[in-house]
């Protein structure tokens, strides 16, 4: 009894201490007005800076009329990946300048790619000092702008950065818009990232085999392969059969509009005609293909376990073919091959070639935003507008220090040194977002890929996918569940390790039907066609 | 007597020493193939896969690592200052808490280690603990960051304080409250040099999880200058996970390049290389017999 | 029996006690007790913008996705199977290998074997999954290279479940013995020479003195060591399933347990709440069974129980 009541004390304790600090948590989060609470939050480097800067801070000339810069401050600039080791010194100098320009210094933060996910998240929704973050349709920008974790750009946009405003078109500006609003700054830097069959050209010509142009030629190609060098695996695919495979393949074979999940499928030709691939005559059809190739011996038996990277197996020698990569990544692994073993060479078909259509960049792609917690937004885009409309900036935070990182040689990119002892290579800060067109400067290998963007140029179509921000709250838990159904009995499948495909199709279906998957589609459907009629598409 | 004794006992080594020596040998086989792995070049590991001697001898991935030597080497220093350091002070309070928590005329002691052991039942998972250490103890940044979540654990507090309960016998410490000494005195100058193997246990595994924590760095550190030395391995091994997951859509390109397995492995080795060097020397206080006798005396 | 003011008149009493103890309790008070208010995240639904506790309560649809999938059963079953053979094989091979070790005569044997067992508790699973798939890959794993050049049919390992739950258990036994192996041995050190000197002059042999006074002192650790790893029966060794398994699917039926379920379900969805509500429910479960184990042990031997 007595122990009981001890114990009771002791809890209400910890309650009591518990909420105090919870007390405390909340008001922070509410803190719009929070500029009492200011000083406290701020970073020890923020107010050491700032003690430093206070005579200088007169010098406010080059800002923007719309803002008020009297006040110093120090921002947060959060980006994905790994920091460069030259970033102490690109980062001292762009405070400089900031600090002249704007009355503002950053601190550059990189994620690295431990865990990014998670750490994206936390960064998001703890109310953490960020000002600004980078966004990309595969860090879900629309589900986080959609559940309100960045905050609407259009009235900062003409008083904070007017410059930056113009610069962007407004046709980006609206593709970004999520319910109405903008988000996040995108890119203006137009690149393809859509696939295109990858191959050994060496081998092709040495066996004379048909150039893959379509999936009848690269099953051609595969079989010659199978044929001639019985050790190499004619395709690398990789554990994620689903992107790498079903994905690519549909998207190339079958012309779909964009990764649908849940089995949804649309053409890109008819976006509104939606029907479910699973369980369709078509899927099966396709899945039979798979497994033909399964046993033919194209890709491995253990393909879902596999750990190298499939551009690794082909620059090693252990796969000829893939299907699907873009044509910088595809450039890459040819420059790594030829570096290893000068004799082999990489061929390369946009899918273009058999669809008929290539869709450049979505501007979603690519952008900064500004995180809901931010309390200094103007400054934060104003500086933003800086790093991709000033050419110091810009230059600096893309490829270092002119002389000591890089040089420029006939309007070419050069790195001094090699990745490893160069402290900054090229776009080192990982500055996808900021690309300034006017200012990038290019490797000379890289003229194979802008060969193959003009080449993609000539048929280029909007990206309708991209912009749609589905809405999955009301299916949440049937969504997970069946997340977990596709892993269990649609992978193997897809690897072709499934005996009997019909039988496996149907425990596929069964157990996805259970899990939800008619009221999922049932509202992705009515969710997309209200996105298409929305947005004008056809 | 005596020669059943032998007899018996030849037996009890014959049996000890040959399922030892295959427990060893299973034990460092994989060690072997990393060690070798680390030694070969990337593209046969790729083609070939592992092997337990380099089938193609390079030392590229030690060159990769060491060529700019200064991270490395500031990570070996962070985390011998976290492991150091937070041993030492973890190793303090847990010993001084295992010890009250043993008292059998300490009355609540069921009741504080109940409150202890529950944590490892209930947690508030990661986000209020990430908000915990950012925003309420503001460690960002810091050592403290590295320190503080690893510092103590329940397992090694109860294990400490059984390890305690029957190192040092209550009439030792009876006696020694007779003669007039203080509680803290009994646990500094006659409880400790009892615990000793107790103690280089606990601090063993304090010292690992200190060595092998690569998580707070991840969470809580932006500076790469506080990089611990796992992170280190474990960026290394993510990194080109995430450009196997990443597809083809996402148009990512690395400029600093794909680690090679051979760095991977290079990089395992530089790792754990050293915090191998620990066991042998905490093993020289796993001497039987040695402090009781001691003390007794 | 105390009086009303017991609690107050202990605090004076053993003053110094309570000081020694108070940074621990501090510190868990601080570090695990304070967050718990996150379990609340379990309830409600998740908003970037409001605090936690004014967020819409939506009672009990956070667990939903656990029992969706109609493998909540199925996931339970294998993680509880799982551990409790980890907990019974690990125990009884550390304890035997540990026993073995002391006895050994040869010091630098001793040595030697020990640092040489403890080594596998170095290797990252990430690592360890890049051998295994050495080894029994298909077409050109170790396993079946040595099979065809014996003349016998190559096996394909990565598509029988039932053969993993063999690899797993010896692997996480590889992996994780040397540890607890390492608490026996210090809980051997600390048992008094004076036993096995009295065992000796009464005629027994090393079996016997093993059986009959190394291992029941080792109860005491070994309650330990079990009441640990059931409290968190429910968890643990997601490293070990994911690493090993992946993403194929053909082994989940026997290798699936509730974490690396969790983990696929929710890396798609990044939602606080799900997660939460999975970790208190695997929380609750542990919780039960503890309540119930420690009870058995505190009446059979109060020395025993943990609390």
């Amino acid at each position: 009894m007595l122990k009981n009541v001890n114990k009771s004390a002791g809890v209400a304790l910890s309650m009591a201490l518990m909420a105090s600090v919870f007390a405390g948590c909340s008001g922070s989060n509410n803190g719009e007005a929070g500029a009492s609470s200011e000083p406290a939050k701020a970073s020890p480097s923020a107010s050491q800076s700032s003690s430093a800067a206070a005579s200088s801070s007169a010098a406010a000339s080059a800002v923007p009329a719309g803002i008020d810069t009297s006040k110093k401050v120090h921002l947060q600039f959060y980006m994905l990946g790994n920091a460069p080791k030259d970033l102490p010194k690109v980062e001292a100098e762009i405070n400089k300048m900031a600090q002249e320009d704007l009355n503002a210094t950053v601190t550059f933060n990189f994620t690295t790619w431990t865990d990014w996910d998670q750490k994206y998240k936390l960064l998001l929704s703890t109310g953490q000092d960020v000002d600004l973050i980078f966004t990309a349709d595969w860090t879900q920008y629309q589900q986080y702008a959609k559940k309100g974790a960045f905050q609407p750009l259009d009235d900062l946009l003409p008083t904070a950065a007017p410059a930056l405003n113009d610069f962007v078109p407004k046709d980006m500006w609206n593709a970004v818009k999520i319910n109405g609003k903008i988000y996040t700054v995108p890119a203006t830097y137009q690149e393809y990232v859509t696939n295109g069959f990858v191959w050994r050209e060496d081998l092709r010509k040495k066996y004379n085999l048909p150039t893959p142009v379509d999936i009848p030629t690269f099953e051609a190609y595969m079989d010659g392969i199978k044929k001639n060098e019985p050790t190499l695996q004619p395709l690398a695919i990789g554990s994620d059969v689903r992107g790498s495979l079903n994905d690519t393949y549909l998207d190339v074979f079958r012309k779909k509009v964009g990764a649908l999940p849940y089995g949804m499928f649309a053409s890109y030709d008819k976006p509104a005609e939606m029907t479910s691939y699973w369980g369709s005559p078509e899927q099966l059809e396709d899945l039979k293909r798979f497994k033909s190739w399964a046993d033919k011996g194209y890709f491995s038996k253990n393909e879902l376990n596999e750990k190298a990277t499939n551009q690794e197996k082909l620059v090693n020698g252990t796969a000829a073919a893939m299907l699907g990569d873009n044509p910088t990544r595809f450039n890459q692994t040819n420059g790594n091959m030829k570096s290893l073993h000068p004799d082999w060479e990489l061929g390369y078909t946009p899918f273009a070639v058999a669809t008929g259509y290539a869709t450049p960049v979505h501007p979603i792609h690519n952008g900064f935003a500004i995180p809901a917690s931010s309390k200094n937004a103007e400054r934060a885009l104003a500086f933003y507008e800086k790093m991709v409309l000033d050419k110091r900036y810009n230059l600096l935070t893309q490829y270092g220090f002119e002389g000591t990182n890089y040089t420029v040689d006939g309007g070419y990119y050069k790195m001094v040194g090699d990745a490893n002892t160069n402290g900054f290579p090229r776009e080192g800060m990982q500055g996808w977002a900021w690309r300034n067109p006017e200012f990038m400067l290019f490797e000379p290998s890289y003229d194979g890929v802008k060969a193959i963007f003009d080449q993609l140029d000539k048929v280029q179509k909007p990206d309708i996918y991209t912009g749609f921000a589905e809405d999955y709250t009301e299916y949440q838990a049937e969504r997970s569940a069946l997340e977990q159904v596709e892993k269990q009995y649609l992978f193997p499948l897809l690897a072709g390790q499934v005996k009997d495909v019909e039988g496996g199709v149907k425990t596929f279906m069964d157990k996805a039907k259970k899990a939800g998957l008619d009221k999922i589609q049932e509202s992705y459907k009515k969710q997309w066609l209200a996105y298409l009629s929305e947005s004008g598409i056809q | 007597m005596k020669i059943k004794e032998d007899r018996s006992s030849v037996w009890f080594q014959l049996i000890a020493h040959a399922v030892v020596v295959a427990g060893s040998i299973l034990c460092i086989l994989p060690f072997l193939l990393i060690v070798s792995a680390s030694f070969t070049s990337n593209a046969s590991i790729i083609r070939d896969g592992y092997s337990l001697w380099p089938k193609d001898f390079s030392w590229e991935g030690y060159k990769v690592i060491f060529q700019v030597p200064d991270e490395v080497l500031r990570a070996y220093g962070v985390t011998s200052t976290v492991t150091v350091a937070g041993t030492a002070i973890g190793l303090l309070l847990m010993t001084m808490a295992g010890y009250v928590l043993q008292r059998k005329d300490f009355k609540y002691r069921n009741f504080f280690s109940f409150f202890i052991y529950f944590t490892t039942l209930f947690g508030g998972g990661l986000v209020p603990y990430y908000m915990l250490v950012n925003n309420y103890l503001k460690f960002t940044d810091s050592y403290y960051a590295l320190i503080w979540p690893s510092l103590m654990t329940p397992f090694l507090i109860i294990l400490m304080r059984s390890f305690i309960g029957s190192a040092v016998p209550d009439e030792v410490v009876e006696s020694a409250k007779i003669d007039g000494a203080g509680d803290f005195l009994i646990y500094w100058r006659i409880v400790m040099p009892l615990a000793v193997p107790g103690l280089a246990t606990i601090g063993l595994f304090l010292a690992l999880h200190y060595w092998n924590d690569w998580f707070s760095s991840a969470l809580f550190i932006n500076d790469t200058a506080k990089y611990q030395l796992q992170f280190y391995l474990y960026n290394i091994i993510n990194t080109s996970s995430f450009l196997t997951s990443i597809g083809a859509g996402a148009g990512i390109i690395l400029s600093e390049g794909i680690p090679s397995e051979t760095m991977k492995m290079s990089m395992a080795v530089v790792v754990t290389g050293p915090i191998l060097l620990l066991y042998p020397f905490v093993q020289r206080y796993f001497v039987k017999g040695l402090t009781i006798g001691a003390v007794k005396g | 029996m105390p009086k009303k003011y017991g609690f107050v008149q202990e605090l004076i009493k053993n003053r110094t006690l309570f000081l020694m103890l108070l940074p621990v309790l501090a510190y868990f008070l601080v570090n695990n007790y304070v967050p718990m208010v996150g379990i609340y995240y379990a309830f409600v639904r998740f908003d970037f913008n409001t605090p936690l506790f004014r967020m819409d309560f939506i009672g009990l649809k956070n667990f939903e996705f656990l029992w969706r999938s109609g493998k909540l059963t199925e996931l339970t079953y294998n993680t509880i199977g799982y551990n409790l053979i980890f907990i019974g094989l690990g125990n009884a091979l550390s304890v035997t290998v540990a026993i073995l070790v002391s006895e050994v005569k040869s010091k630098w044997f001793k040595k030697i074997t020990q640092s040489v067992l403890f080594l596998p508790y170095f290797v990252s699973f990430v690592i360890l999954s890049v051998i295994v798939f050495n080894i029994f890959n298909f077409e050109h794993g170790v396993l079946n290279t040595v099979l065809k050049a014996l003349g016998a049919d190559p096996v394909d390992v990565y598509s029988k479940p039932k053969v993993w739950i063999l690899l797993i258990v010896v692997f996480y036994l590889w992996k994780s013995f040397g540890y607890s192996m390492v608490i026996y041995l210090a809980a051997i050190t600390g048992i008094g020479e004076d036993y096995y000197e009295a065992a000796k002059i009464d005629g027994a042999n090393t079996f016997q003195r093993a059986w009959h006074i190394t291992l029941p002192m080792l109860k005491n650790t070994f309650v330990i060591l079990l009441l640990f790893s059931l409290g968190t029966i429910m968890k643990g060794q997601f490293d070990l399933f994911y690493q090993m398994v992946g993403n194929n699917g053909l082994l989940y039926s026997t290798t699936d347990i509730l974490d690396t379920y969790v983990y696929r379900s929710l890396k798609v969805t990044f939602d606080m709440g799900m997660a939460t509500a999975a970790g208190v429910y695997q929380s609750l479960f542990g919780f039960t069974l503890i309540m119930v184990v420690n009870g058995i042990i505190r009446k059979i031997n109060k020395e025993y129980a943990l609390f």
